[in-house]
C-alpha cells in the first residue's frame, strides 16, 4: 500500500480520532443523550455510567446510531477523497506545485498546532468555520430523535464541518492527484479515526468538552510532528536545497560529494542489473546510475560532468516503496518506475557548480546531482 | 430591538460557535445571532419585550462559555 495511506490511517488513529471527536461528537453524543433520556425515563439520574449499569439494553441502543454515524462518515468521506483527488488531477499538479502544495499543507497544521495551544488569537484564523446556514441545519438535525436516519443524516453531514486534521488530509488528498489514492487516503483517515471515536462516544455522552480541554495538546504536538514533515517534505520536492532531510542525509554523508566509486557503494553491484555502474572515481561518466530501494535511492549524490547531456539510469529491484515516483522538481520532469526494471532519463547540460535535486514523488527521499 | 456583543473567553475551536449559538433555539426573542471563533465574540440582536440580557448570559454560562 501506498505510504500515504500508511500516514493518513495512522494520523486518523493519533491526532485524528480525538480531534474529530472535538468537532463532531457533540453531535451525536447530543444526539444520542436526547434518545436515551426519552427512552430510559430515569429521571432520577444524569449519571451516564449509572444509566447504563441499570439497563444492559441500553448498550446496543448506545452502539448502533454511534455505528450508523461513523459508517456514513465513512462513505463520505470515502466520496468527498475521491472528489478532491479527481480535482488534483484534473489540474494535473506539477512536482513544483505538489511541493508548494505540500509546504502549504505543512503551514497549515503547524498554524493549527499553534491555535490548539493557544499561542495567540491570529492562529484562530487557520480554522475555517463553516457558514451559519449549514451549522444551524446539522445542529436542529441532531435534535431529532430518530435512531437511524438522524445519526446516518448526520454522519454524512460532518463532510461540511471537518476538524482541522480532517481538512489538512483533504488537501492531501488534492495533492495525489488520483480518484483513487484521494479516496483510500480520505477512507484510511477517517477509519483511522473511528477506533478513538466510537470508544470516547460509547464511554460518555459528554465526552466532546472534555476531550477539547485534556487531549487538545496531545493532538496539537501531533500536528506539529506531522506539519513539520509536511513542510519539509515540501521543501525537498520543490529542489530546495535545505530541507531537514537533506540536512540529516549530509550529516551522516560527510564526504558528500567524493566521486562515487563502485566499492564505497555497496548496492551499485545489483547481480542482475548489468554493467551500468556510476562513474568510477577521477572520471567523469555522462551516463549515471542510480539505485532505487524501498529506503531511498543510492548514491544519495552523484557527479556528473557540467555543460554535457546527461543520462540518468534509474535501477529498481524489487521496490515497492514510493521512491518508485521519481522526480526532478527544476526539470519538472517525473517518473514511475518499475517494481524491477531500468528507466532512462536524458537530462539538458547543467552549468559548472550547479546541482539538481531529486526525490520522490512525496519528498520523503532525495538526492542530488551535482554538476563540475 | 437590542444589539449586544459578547467576548467570549473560552472559544476553543472552530465548532464552539455552533454550540453558543445554539441558545437560540431555547430563547425566543433572538432575532439574529452569530458566534465568532476567530474574533471571540457573540452577537445577539434581541426583542427586549420577550428577553433579558441576563437570560442570554445565563445560557451562554449553561452552554459552558464564559462571558470576558
Amino acid at each position: 500500500m501506498d505510504n500515504t495511506i500508511w500516514v493518513a490511517l495512522i494520523t486518523g488513529l493519533t491526532a485524528g480520532g480525538l480531534s474529530c471527536m472535538a468537532v463532531q461528537g457533540g453531535l451525536v453524543t447530543g444526539s444520542l443523550a436526547r434518545q436515551l433520556e426519552t427512552e430510559m425515563q430515569a429521571a432520577a439520574t444524569d449519571s451516564a455510567l449509572r444509566i447504563k449499569k441499570q439497563k444492559t439494553p441500553a448498550r446496543h441502543q448506545l452502539a448502533k446510531p454511534i455505528l450508523i454515524f461513523m459508517a456514513a462518515k465513512l462513505a463520505a468521506y470515502t466520496l468527498l477523497g475521491a472528489l478532491l483527488g479527481l480535482a488534483g488531477s484534473v489540474f494535473s499538479l506539477t512536482p513544483m506545485m505538489r511541493g508548494a502544495l505540500q509546504i502549504a499543507i505543512g503551514i497549515f497544521m503547524l498554524g493549527n498546532a499553534l491555535r490548539i495551544f493557544n499561542i495567540h488569537p491570529i492562529f484562530r484564523y487557520f480554522s475555517f468555520e463553516p457558514p451559519q446556514r449549514i451549522t444551524r441545519f446539522i445542529r436542529r438535525t441532531s435534535k431529532k430523535s430518530d435512531s437511524t436516519v438522524t445519526p446516518l443524516l448526520l454522519g454524512t453531514l460532518t463532510v461540511l464541518i471537518p476538524c482541522g486534521i480532517a481538512q489538512s488530509m483533504m488537501a492531501v488528498a488534492i495533492s495525489s492527484g488520483s480518484m483513487l489514492t484521494g479516496a483510500l487516503i480520505m477512507f484510511a483517515f477517517t477509519l483511522g479515526t473511528s477506533p478513538v471515536f466510537f470508544i470516547l462516544t460509547y464511554l460518555a455522552t459528554r465526552l466532546g468538552a472534555l476531550t477539547e480541554k485534556y487531549f487538545m495538546r496531545i493532538v496539537a504536538a501531533a500536528l506539529l510532528v506531522l506539519g513539520f514533515l509536511a513542510f519539509d517534505s515540501g521543501l525537498s520536492l520543490v529542489g530546495s536545497p535545505f530541507s531537514l532531510t537533506q540536512s540529516v542525509q549530509a550529516l551522516l554523508q560527510p564526504a558528500a560529494l567524493a566521486p562515487v566509486s563502485q566499492a564505497a557503494d555497496p548496492f551499485t553491484t545489483g547481480d542482475t542489473l548489468g554493467a551500468e555502474l556510476p562513474a568510477a572515481s577521477g572520471a567523469l561518466s555522462n551516463v549515471l546510475t542510480l539505485q532505487v530501494r524501498d529506503e531511498g535511492y543510492l548514491p544519495r549524490r552523484l557527479l556528473a560532468p557540467a555543460g554535457k547531456p546527461i543520462t540518468l539510469k534509474l535501477v529498481s529491484s524489487d521496490t515497492h516503496s514510493c521512491a518508485r515516483a521519481f522526480v526532478i522538481p527544476t526539470l519538472n520532469l517525473s517518473a514511475i518506475l518499475p517494481e524491477t526494471g531500468q528507466q532512462t532519463l536524458s537530462l539538458p547540460p547543467q552549468q559548472s557548480g550547479s546541482d539538481l535535486h531529486f526525490a520522490c514523488s512525496m519528498g520523503m527521499y532525495t538526492g542530488l546531482i551535482h554538476f563540475q | 430591538m437590542i444589539k449586544v456583543v459578547y467576548r467570549i473567553a473560552d472559544m476553543t475551536c472552530s465548532s464552539c460557535p455552533m454550540h453558543l449559538e445554539a441558545i437560540e433555539d431555547d430563547l425566543p426573542g433572538i432575532r439574529r445571532i452569530k458566534a465568532s471563533y476567530q474574533k471571540g465574540t457573540l452577537e445577539v440582536d434581541f426583542d427586549e419585550a420577550l428577553l433579558s440580557e441576563d437570560q442570554i448570559k445565563a445560557a451562554v454560562a449553561q452552554a459552558g462559555y464564559t462571558i470576558a
